[in-house]
């Protein structure tokens, strides 16, 4: 039992993680970023290229790809969705870009890397088991918790206290009001797009390392229960998308100890519907999400 | 020629069942909701079909697709009424776990063997039967624009609060259309199922309703003809890449999935309103040239 | 290996060069892009490598991608037969793709050789002219489970399966029956999805039932973390696997995990017969590592060619249909090869364990 919760919390981490990007550009754009699981992809892959091929300690080559993916979030931001500001239905429109976006990048992924999965090579990390009374945790997935935890913390600080994230839950609040007030709208929804997608690259290499598989399809599964986490958690709050990762996270695990992993992402998808139409703020949230 | 249309006569039979498709897919965006179940309606309609085919072989194909129509859009029902009072992308999210969770139905239940799926179903569908089915749809959606029933749609596209302030009652359009979208998702399940021989809970993911809506809006939804426009060019287009591919000594790989990505992104930045759109874009072109 | 791999693809954007415009004209249907791809990749090296041992003039091989779609399989098998006027064809990679494109080949009385297809139901009893190289699951796993029943005295088991593929699935089906033939208690089950990278839940469910041995239905890229993560978890026991084990990178992926796995394989890839080396050669020639999926792709070459030869070099599809009936202890790389009553294949499957890091076979 012990064991499952770590179980939990070790995947939660990096469902909040890969969620926390998510909603912070809902959050500030309206648009839900199908590309951001591609990020995720292809940050895992830069950094297997670095480690692998450039030969740099993982400690240099996590934050190089973290960058990489903030970079890759740039691109999508000028490319996808800033031709389409401005424009009625642009929640259909952005969507379907940032999946040719995503398209493009597997296709990239696939044509660098190959369609066979691969993974960090040995001792890219130290190999250690750590004890927590009848259960156990391998020093890696204790790091890849805790620096999960404390990315999220520094954003979350970020947007409370500096001067970038008050600009950008200004944009968030209104885009209109918050240029009059002479914030530099498009430059904040570039960092935004830049921080999103630096944290899902975080998210990518993290998983990348904690369950020794990359390939270009790992983003999709984890995709689609991102959803239930941003819902559970409230569509942009990134608070909510924190507790709500562990949630989930800690939610599959007991599903599969006690009512059969068939029923794993069966029970995501529940808890989706279920706070959809019983509470649609989600746990923390406070965008509008029905009609009046 | 004969050789040719052979060649090709299944891909032009997915190029009806994706029209199919992507009609079903306008039916709910006609009035603004951006509804990703369709996916989840077409599974359920698939299999329905091939059950009854496969268990009581005597049925008559017309009733089978019938009853692989009503059966999708009567779940419909219980879907639409928690769900379409919600907005936009909340919408859109909630019918992709409807879809999911079909899905992992049909993957968990030994009745349908699971991943194995349903195999040897006679192959019922032919292509008169197929287009005949999409000239029937096209007639009943081209219908409904017309009429009254069309002129609520779109004022609750446009503005929904306004529409139902004027009095329209906006949910049970909104549901209506979401029934309408199931049973025609459905109804192409079916002839699907009875064209490939097989049906498996893997060709009902979240990357099939994506498509559906890609080839909807890429068509254009001005028009009845886009969404049938975006299905043929959206089928059509890997195979006119493996073509040309062969011809300039390009091997199949991930540059065909590269291109398709690039042209989905070019059209959806460049012609929003699809590719319906064309024709009017140039000549506006050409009017201020 | 990337390198080559890397160089391999280059290449590849060179079309692929067919032998002579002489030989059978043989349309290869597979897997290069989508979700089996990685499939599709080690059957292409296969292919061209049998087609380089064979020499030109030949088979006339036309590789096409279906994309792990049954769509697109079903355009490409009926582009080969009625465009291209192949007098065979070989694959699709994917079960669920074959069953809805080889009753196309089965109309048009175009011979089709499966290389890759497992599933029990579905592929040769379309009709008459589906054939298959791939031994299904039920002919490997009985024999290898009786095997390390032999070995390891297990007496209870906890099984974990992937439920969303036709190869896991098909596998977990016969694995149970297996079990229980031979008396086994299984001990719990549990079931993964092929997306899916996190199995500790899974694991730790069942591990906390204390079986004596771990069964796994799985493909080589999710089976390589399973076992990772099932020691990491801390559990010592026995692992068993199937035929989605057998492959170079299980062993590369799990590194020091894989060590003691058992698998029950269609491939014997320590065979030292005479088509088994020349195969290993080729693929090492070309810098690819090989498993099941090449070797049975290159197998597939090999009988295709022979039953050119058994209808006395004649290259029409009746030709080809009657040349592979003729075909009897085929020296191949996968043993000595007939094909059964029912047109499945038949040849000595094999066990084989991991032992300081490469596959030893269990006597």
């Amino acid at each position: 039992m012990g064991q499952q919760i770590l179980n939990g919390i070790f995947v939660g981490s990096i469902y909040a993680l890969f969620a926390v990007g998510y909603t912070l550009v809902f959050g500030v754009l309206d648009i839900l970023n199908l590309a951001h699981q591609a990020v995720f992809m292809l940050s895992a892959f830069v950094a297997l290229a670095l480690v692998e091929n450039a030969h740099l300690s993982i400690w240099l080559a996590l934050p190089l790809a973290i960058i990489a993916g903030g970079l890759m979030g740039i691109v999508l931001e000028r490319l996808a969705f800033r031709p389409l500001r401005g424009r009625a239905g642009s929640n259909i429109s952005g969507l379907i870009s940032s999946l040719a976006m995503a398209t493009v990048f597997e296709a990239i992924a696939l044509q660098l890397f190959g369609p066979d999965t691969s993974r960090f090579p040995q001792g890219t990390f130290p190999d250690r088991m750590i004890q927590f009374g009848s259960a156990s945790a391998s020093l890696l997935q204790v790091c890849i918790a805790g620096i999960s935890v404390a990315m999220m913390a520094v954003l979350t600080f970020l947007l409370a206290k500096t001067r970038l994230g008050r600009s950008i839950r200004a944009v968030a609040e209104s885009p209109r009001a918050a240029r009059i007030l002479g914030i530099d709208v498009d430059k904040v929804i570039m960092l935004s797009f830049f921080l999103s997608s630096a944290l899902a690259g975080a998210a990518g290499v993290l998983f990348g390392l904690a369950f020794n598989s990359i390939s270009q399809d790992v983003g999709r599964s984890v995709e689609l229960k991102g959803l239930a986490v941003i819902i559970l958690g409230g569509m942009g709050s990134v608070p909510g998308a924190v507790i709500a990762g562990f949630a989930i996270g800690l939610v599959e695990v007991f599903t599969v100890a006690y009512i059969g992993s068939s029923y794993r992402d069966a029970v995501s998808f529940a808890v989706l519907f279920v706070v959809l139409v019983a509470r649609p703020s989600g746990l923390l949230g406070q965008v509008a999400v029905r009609e009046a | 020629m004969e050789d040719f249309y052979l060649a090709y006569q299944s891909l032009i039979a997915f190029v009806g069942i994706n029209a199919l498709l992507a009609l079903s897919v306008y039916a709910t965006l006609s009035c603004g909701q951006l509804s990703l179940a369709n996916a989840g309606f077409m599974a359920i309609g698939a299999y329905t079909g091939a059950l009854i085919t496969l268990h009581a072989p005597q049925v008559p194909f017309g009733l089978v697709l019938f009853i692989s129509a009503i059966l999708p859009s009567i779940i419909a029902v219980p879907l639409g009424l928690p769900v379409l009072r919600l907005r936009g992308v909340f919408l859109a999210i909630a019918t992709i776990g409807f879809g999911e969770v079909v899905r992992l139905a049909f993957v968990n239940w030994d009745f349908t063997n699971g991943a194995l799926g349903l195999v040897a179903i006679p192959q019922r569908t032919q292509p008169w039967i197929l287009w005949l089915m999409v000239a029937v749809v096209i007639f009943v959606l081209a219908r409904l624009r017309g009429s009254r029933t069309g002129y609520a749609l779109e004022a609750i596209r446009e503005d929904e609060t306004a529409a139902r302030t004027m009095g329209i009652e906006t949910t049970r359009y909104k549901m209506a259309m979401l029934a309408l979208g199931a049973a025609i998702a459905g109804l192409a399940g079916a002839l699907e199922a009875h064209f490939t021989f097989i049906v498996s809970p893997a060709g009902y993911g979240f990357g099939r309703v994506v498509d559906m809506l890609v080839q909807a809006v890429v068509g254009g939804t001005a028009m009845l003809f886009g969404p049938v426009l975006g299905a043929a060019f959206l089928t059509l287009l890997p195979e006119i890449l493996r073509e040309i591919g062969a011809r300039i000594g390009l091997a199949p790989g991930p540059f065909r999935l590269f291109l398709n990505g690039v042209i989905l992104l070019v059209v959806i930045l460049y012609l929003p309103e699809g590719i319906i759109s064309l024709p009017q874009r140039l000549r506006r072109r050409k009017k201020a040239a | 290996m990337k390198r080559a791999l890397s160089l391999l693809f280059v290449a590849s954007f060179a079309n692929s060069a067919s032998a002579a415009d002489q030989g059978a004209v043989i349309g290869v249907a597979i897997s290069l892009t989508g979700p089996a791809a990685s499939y599709g990749a080690q059957q292409k090296a296969g292919i061209q490598a049998a087609l380089a041992d064979l020499g030109p003039g030949k088979l006339d091989v036309r590789i096409e991608d279906d994309a792990s779609t049954k769509e697109q399989g079903i355009t490409v098998f009926q582009k080969f037969i009625n465009r291209d006027k192949v007098a065979a064809i070989m694959g699709p990679t994917l079960s669920n793709t074959a069953s809805a494109a080889d009753p196309l080949a089965q109309m048009a009385q175009v011979p089709v050789l499966a290389v890759s297809n497992t599933a029990a139901k579905g592929i040769t009893d379309i009709g008459n002219f589906i054939w298959r190289d791939s031994l299904t699951e039920k002919q490997v796993i009985p024999g290898a489970f009786k095997k390390a029943q032999e070995k390891l005295q297990f007496k209870t088991a906890g099984v974990l399966y992937g439920n969303d593929d036709v190869f896991t699935k098909a596998g977990y089906d016969v694995m149970a029956k297996a079990l229980e033939d031979l008396k086994v208690k299984v001990t719990g089950t549990q079931t993964f999805a092929k997306p899916d990278r996190d199995y500790n839940a899974q694991l730790t469910a069942l591990t906390s039932a204390k079986p004596d041995v771990l069964v796994v239905s799985a493909l080589a890229d999710n089976a390589a973390a399973i076992v990772a993560q099932a020691r990491q978890l801390g559990w010592k026991g026995p692992i068993l696997g199937g035929n989605g084990f057998n492959s170079p990178a299980f062993i590369k992926n799990a590194g020091a995990a894989a060590e003691g796995v058992m698998v029950g394989t269609s491939w014997n890839s320590l065979s030292k017969d005479a088509a088994n080396q020349k195969f290993l050669a080729a693929m090492q020639k070309v810098g690819v590592n090989p498993d099941q999926f090449s070797a049975q792709a290159y197998t597939g070459v090999l009988i295709l060619a022979e039953a050119v030869k058994q209808s006395g070099g004649k290259t029409t599809r009746a030709d080809i249909e009657a040349g592979l009936a003729k075909i009897k202890d085929f020296e191949t790389p996968l043993g000595k090869f007939s094909f059964t009553a029912d047109r499945d294949a038949q040849h000595e499957p094999s066990v084989q364990q991991v032992k300081d890091g490469k596959f030893q076979i269990v006597q």
